[in-house]
């Protein structure tokens, strides 16, 4: 109970951090006021610009963190990650031509549909790779992953150049790609919490059977699971709640990562306990990697996917050292 | 309900024949040692028995029912498997293990992880993780898992992790009773045992499997006396009677 505690509290301060941070950063008491209803200008800035984009920046967080949690049971491994294994990769190609390729299905419906089924494709394409190859363990997932992610991130590099001509949209491309939080409006919040709250319950189904699948595939069988079936099931409920990560942030890598394994330290590795706790650290982590996005380089902003990239990878690292160890 | 068959049951994993048109019935109730040579079949028919692996042809039939047309949460209860090796992914905790193993059951008495928890002797455990055991207290909380929801048939690979003798006895003697001697009613047990003494001490019936056929299969103190057990094992065994037991030794000359 304390944990969950100290879990909200600290994502309720890491909200407020955030709200203050920015290019000109408010203090307290600015927020406060800003939130009762001031109709300065500045107040006025606060609630409609930086505001939403703190809530969206915890939203994504809170999906990447149930998306790495998915994929990290169905991979039975603590290094799976949807940036690492090409998912999101999948999701970006899927993105990219939705925003580039003029079809006749508007963008809204259609980013983040093709999203999906690039994430989908591209986690399928992985696992089968690994099961072809009957490399289960962490290295040959790992790799395979790695190959898939650069082939699709060559793939997105070409789209890119080949069907942008107007430099307009090949920024929304690029930025999107560094991984950065679309400042949303209020009604695109509140769909955002729709989606997350809905991707929070679709993951909790899970929880049980993935519980089941960290026991191996001789003994989840044994206890009446159908190994196959929860994977080929799972994987379509992490790529519907990457493709919404995406969709939302662009290409943020390694909370997906990091997420569940400090949830993991704080509440264990039964995933209905881990899976919420897991959305809350992803939420706190992404949160502040936002503030410190957009208030180190003012009046520059830096892509938030650089900032959890920098923090993330050592920590990667570091995970891969211990395993690789033992 | 706990009576299992196997129909002609083959099993061919890339060209090699592992299991080669084995029929045996077993149960409804009874303590059955599954012993042969390495390589004979015996992890593989007993994941076949089990459900876990499907057979290549032949069916295995729980209390007459293809076990391939079971719901698998209906043989899941049905059934108890216990694997030669078990290395869970995640670092879980003693208490976790039991509720995964616990959750298979459609209902439980309420008083059964507790049951388990005393029968396995794990009381104080509960908070321990899988890393921080022991291998014999691994060895128990496994058997407690697997046994929570009392299933009709258990059917064990023993673990070949190196217990001590003390361990081993205890472990063996486990799974032939499943704790409670005599075997309960309706309580079958069928259980791969590499030690043959054990197998002939704790076991009502001994089945010799080798290149995936039975080769004999009798009572305990009967298939001990019988040379086909030197033929499969490839030594002539000296039979001493011990304390009123009779018991297998190798022959130093080892030729039969």
């Amino acid at each position: 109970m304390r944990v969950w505690l100290g879990l909200v509290l600290a994502l309720l301060l890491g909200l407020a951090v955030a709200a203050c941070a920015g290019a000109l950063w408010a203090s307290p008491a600015d927020l406060w006021r800003a939130l009762s209803g001031d109709p300065s200008m500045a107040s006025r800035l606060l609630v409609e610009w930086r505001l939403p984009r703190v809530l969206a920046a915890a939203l994504v967080g809170a999906l990447l963190g149930l998306g790495g949690t998915i994929y990290q049971g169905v991979f039975r491994n603590p290094l799976a990650e949807p940036y690492l294994l090409g998912s999101a990769g999948g999701a970006a190609v899927g993105a990219t031509v939705a925003l580039l390729v003029p079809l006749a299905l508007p963008q809204p419906l259609l980013l983040p549909v093709l999203a999906f089924a690039g994430a989908w494709a591209a986690t399928m394409l992985v696992l089968g790779i690994a099961r072809v190859a009957g490399a289960v363990d962490a290295a040959g997932l790992l790799l395979a992953g790695v190959a898939v992610a650069a082939i699709l991130g060559a793939l997105r590099s070409f789209l890119m150049l080949a069907l942008s001509d107007e430099t307009v949209s090949l920024q929304v491309v690029m930025s999107w790609v560094l991984g950065g939080i679309q400042t949303p409006s209020w009604r695109g919040i509140a769909l955002l919490v729709a989606i997350t709250v809905a991707c929070l319950g679709l993951s909790l189904l899970f929880a049980r059977r993935l519980d089941l699948l960290g026991l191996g595939e001789t003994m989840a069988t044994a206890f009446g699971l159908d190994t196959r079936r929860v994977v080929a099931e799972a994987v379509l409920a992490g790529s519907v709640i990457v493709a919404a990560a995406v969709a939302f942030g662009g290409l943020v890598a390694f909370v997906g990562l990091a997420a569940p394994h400090i949830a993991r330290w704080l509440v264990g590795p039964l995933h209905r306990p881990l899976l919420p706790a897991s959305a809350l650290v992803g939420a706190i982590v992404v949160t502040l990697a936002d503030a410190i996005a957009r208030a180190v380089l003012p009046p520059a902003e830096i892509p938030l996917g650089l900032v959890t990239a920098i923090a993330g990878g050592p920590f990667f690292i570091l995970l891969l050292a211990r395993r690789l160890r033992t | 309900m706990s009576s299992l068959a196997a129909e002609s049951l083959t099993v061919k994993r890339e060209g090699a024949t592992l299991i080669d048109g084995v029929s045996l019935v077993l149960g409804p109730r009874g303590s059955v040692a599954v012993i042969g040579p390495n390589g004979a079949g015996k992890s593989t028919l007993l994941r076949t028995l089990a459900g876990v692996d499907m057979p290549t042809s032949g069916h295995v039939r729980l209390d007459g029912q293809n076990l391939a047309g079971l719901a698998s949460i209906e043989r899941a209860q049905a059934i108890g498997f216990l694997p030669q090796a078990f290395e869970p992914h995640w670092d879980l905790s003693v208490a976790d293990l039991l509720q995964l193993g616990a959750a298979r059951a459609t209902a439980l008495p309420a008083d059964a992880v507790a049951k388990a928890k005393h029968a396995f002797e794990l009381s104080g455990l509960e908070a321990r993780r899988w890393s921080t055991l022991s291998g014999g207290e691994r060895a128990r909380v496994l058997l407690a898992t697997v046994l929570v929801v009392d299933p009709p048939v258990l059917i064990a690979d023993e673990p070949s992790a190196a217990l001590d003798i003390r361990h081993r006895l205890d472990t063996i003697r486990t799974l032939a009773t499943r704790g409670r001697e005599p075997l309960g009613e309706g309580r079958l047990s069928v259980v791969v045992v590499h030690d043959l003494d054990l197998a002939f001490r704790f076991f009502e019936r001994v089945v010799l499997l080798v290149a995936g056929k039975v080769l004999a299969d009798a009572p305990a103190d009967q298939l001990i006396h019988d040379p086909r057990l030197d033929e499969a094992f490839g030594v002539r065994f000296e039979r001493l009677k011990i304390g009123g037991r009779w018991m297998l030794t190798p022959s130093p000359n080892l030729s039969p």
